[in-house]
């Protein structure tokens, strides 16, 4: 049985989106910028994917940009606002963002003189309220949170930091990167007031390369991308209309009980191993909790290594991913769990399983009891 | 006119009577080495030469690789009776020089009108007459112009190095015993280099290391397979054998036990290819399995000579050679090339025979060694 479990990575895209790809390659081809009527057609298939994806976040469709995925989206966000500011401030983002966040922030304090600051985890991998509390000031530009932490899926307390932010940095800009939370966990711009939220439809099974950059009326940032001054001169650049139609269709199609239906299949799994293998250690928060993401688990079986667990899995065509990037003897450990200050054998032990609407109960089963085979075999053979 | 690859040998020189088979050799060498640019390689006058390729710089790069070449040069080909043509050929030759050079003729046609002093002479002033911003130095000249009177004439200047050694297949057929890591690739490149055909076995341990590893050790292994002529990789299994170890035998053991059973494994698989030697990339003291005593009890496991062409070298010896090679690049990829699992945290570095032979006489040696034997998988590259 092949099973899927690294739908965090990427999925595979949906028919709806390949159907949609391939009429917008077929047919729809034209540059959406020409003025002939066929051209209107693929104008019409952007502007309809625009709408999916306001539809989805609760927003307006005019404020959504097209972009080649996450890291742009997140760069564009983070550089465009800072370019803009200039004076100095602060930039904030927490200890589990993604490289493209914390680099860009990185970058932008590089770049414009600002200074960039990172928000500490707790134990759970939240970021710690208390902490970012003593970190605001009106000194502070930009606060960046991700949606749901990619490593761990602990879905981060946005709305309190929304109420933090209004009362201590009410200068502050909000970015979001919303790359492993969009549609699989519900978030609405009109009720959230975030300025910025980033997407990448290859996480929803769209296609790779695109990606979009959703931002609150009022929020404003500098192209990164200047030239034919497409999409209202934000990104210059033809549009890629293929990739957007496969991406506009991945959002509709996306199953709304998909998100129900993966808690309960997360909690399948975490209690058919924990029965089993009492020494297992989640990390982040419980499956039950409702803070804690249907779609993502991550868990370690100490002493065994993650990497050893996954090619063994590999084996059995279960593919899963590996909580921490130690794919090396150099001993290096993910950001995110040392910043939750987990210890060497959780975070050596780390393997992601990330589910999709696709997954079955059968899949999970089965992966279970393989998990299950594995480590009982492999925790025989450690280092001694 | 036409411009043309010369390609001179190197130890070749050395030989006697059979001579003529090591030319045929590197010939055929050549030949294979500039196939894909369509170049015809032809032997004359104890030189071996290369025309007619579609693309000269890659020719050049290919052929420079070609163990026991010692050099190339891009040489002008023209007509001999034409002497003004050959004045002017050389003095678009040092079209782009500046300072000091002197002209450097051979005739191996000795019925040829002028003598080299002439040719040397004739040939200096017409290029001094075009050039008169540049002088000639017959002690020290920046560049040589050499001219070479045979069935043609042939012009070139400065020589591009090439590899040296001995054309592959020259002196018999080795086995490499190949990891992911930086020592080991060399170690069988240095030992082609002499003109011996090789073959390599590698470990695979799924899974502690992944397939990426296996992929990785065949990337090196392509990319010795240009100047080896071809190499066929046997992986295999090594995973229960690893088990086994780390189950029954003494902690500090196990990386001497483990290479114990390499060895066995490579010895067969030598045996299997009419190889008369191993070849490792062990270096003293390297690691702990690589101390003179662990060597020793390696050693008394192969029944071919095992040689070890690093044994001298520093690790940064390797690396230079490494990086010349290609493979530096390649080798210091992340991925594991053996478990860590499996390394002991305080490996014997004075390994005792009796604790060695008690340790593997808990393993059943003989179905060990057959069931990996038999899952062994074959790669040609």
């Amino acid at each position: 049985m092949q099973v899927y479990l690294d739908n965090s990575a990427t999925t595979r895209p949906c028919d709806a989106a390949v159907e949609a790809m391939v009429h917008s390659m077929r047919e729809d081809y034209y540059n959406p910028s020409a003025l002939y009527a066929p051209a209107m057609r693929a104008e019409q298939a952007l502007k309809q994917s625009a709408q999916a994806i306001a539809a989805a976040l609760d927003t307006d469709p005019r404020h959504v940009l097209f972009t080649s995925g996450g890291t742009e989206s997140d760069n564009l966000a983070i550089l465009g606002y800072m370019q803009l500011s200039r004076d100095g401030g602060e930039i904030l983002y927490s200890a589990a963002e993604h490289a493209a966040v914390r680099m860009a922030c990185q970058e932008a304090a590089a770049r414009y003189g600002c200074t960039a600051r990172e928000i500490p985890l707790t134990g759970d991998g939240l970021v710690d309220l208390e902490a970012l509390e003593g970190m605001l000031s009106e000194q502070t530009r930009m606060i960046c949170v991700m949606q749901v932490c990619n490593e761990t899926g602990v879905i981060m307390p946005i709305a309190e930091i929304c109420e933090l932010r209004k009362r201590l940095a009410p200068k502050a800009v909000i970015h979001v990167d919303g790359v492993q939370g969009f549609l699989r966990e519900p978030f609405s711009m009109r009720r959230l007031p975030v300025d910025s939220y980033a997407i990448s439809a290859h996480k929803f099974h769209g296609p790779k390369g695109v990606g979009a950059l959703v931002w609150r009326e009022g929020f404003r940032f500098k192209p990164q991308m200047v030239g034919g001054g497409q999409q209202n001169d934000r990104r210059s650049g033809t549009e890629n209309t293929v990739g957007i139609a496969g991406m506009g269709a991945a959002v509709s199609a996306y199953p709304g009980e998909a998100r129900e239906q993966m808690r309960r299949l997360k909690k399948l799994l975490v209690d058919t191993l924990h029965e089993a293998l009492p020494q297992m250690a989640v990390v982040g928060l419980p499956a039950e909790d409702q803070r804690s993401a249907g779609h993502i688990l991550s868990v370690a079986f100490p002493p065994v290594r993650a990497e050893t667990l996954l090619h063994a899995l590999e084996m059995d065509g279960i593919c899963v991913g590996t909580g921490s990037a130690c794919s090396s003897k150099k001993g290096k450990h993910s950001l995110v769990l040392t910043a939750m200050k987990l210890s060497n054998a959780i975070m050596e032990g780390a393997i992601r399983i990330s589910l999709c609407p696709e997954n079955t109960e059968e899949e999970i089963l089965y992966t279970a009891q393989r998990i299950i085979h594995h480590v009982e075999m492999l925790k025989r053979f450690v280092r001694r | 006119m036409r411009e043309i690859l010369q390609v001179r040998f190197g130890e070749i020189f050395l030989k006697g009577s059979n001579r003529p088979y090591f030319m045929r050799m590197l010939v055929e060498r050549v030949r294979n080495a500039v196939k894909e640019v369509g170049g015809h390689v032809w032997l004359s006058d104890s030189r071996v030469y290369v025309s007619d390729m579609s693309d000269m710089d890659e020719a050049i790069r290919r052929v420079t690789k070609v163990f026991g070449v010692h050099s190339v040069c891009r040489a002008l080909e023209m007509p001999k009776e034409d002497f003004e043509g050959i004045c002017k050929a050389a003095v678009a030759l040092v079209k782009d020089h500046h300072g000091s050079f002197k002209v450097n003729a051979r005739r191996s046609d000795k019925r040829y009108p002028m003598d080299s002093p002439t040719i040397n002479m004739e040939v200096g002033h017409a290029v001094l007459e075009a050039r008169p911003d540049l002088t000639v130095d017959v002690h020290n000249p920046d560049l040589v112009l050499s001219i070479e009177i045979r069935d043609l004439a042939y012009l070139y200047t400065r020589p591009i190095m090439a590899v040296g050694g001995m054309p592959v297949g020259t002196n018999g057929r080795a086995t490499l015993l190949l990891s992911g890591g930086i020592d080991s690739p060399v170690a069988g490149w240095m030992i082609a280099k002499r003109g011996v055909s090789m073959s390599a076995v590698h470990f695979n341990s799924p899974p502690y290391t992944s397939e990426r590893a296996k992929e990785k050790v065949l990337d090196l292994a392509r990319i010795l397979s240009e100047s080896l002529c071809g190499i066929r990789v046997h992986v295999v299994p090594f995973t229960d054998i690893q088990m086994q170890i780390h189950e029954k035998c003494h902690p500090d053991y196990t990386t001497i036990i483990m290479r114990r059973y390499m060895m066995r494994l490579a010895n067969a698989i030598a045996h299997k290819e009419r190889a008369q030697a191993l070849v490792t990339g062990e270096s003293i003291g390297q690691v702990a399995s690589q101390t003179m005593q662990a060597l020793t009890c390696t050693d008394e496991i192969a029944d071919i000579p095992v040689f070890r062409p690093l044994i001298g070298l520093d690790k940064y010896e390797i690396i230079d050679v490494a990086n010349k090679i290609g493979t530096y690049e390649t080798s210091i990829l992340p991925y594991e090339d053996c478990c860590t699992v499996f390394t002991p945290r305080h490996p014997a570095t004075k390994p005792k025979m009796e604790i060695i032979l008690e340790g593997e006489s808990k393993l059943d040696t003989d179905a060990l060694i057959q069931a990996a034997l038999e899952g062994t998988q074959v790669y040609e590259l």
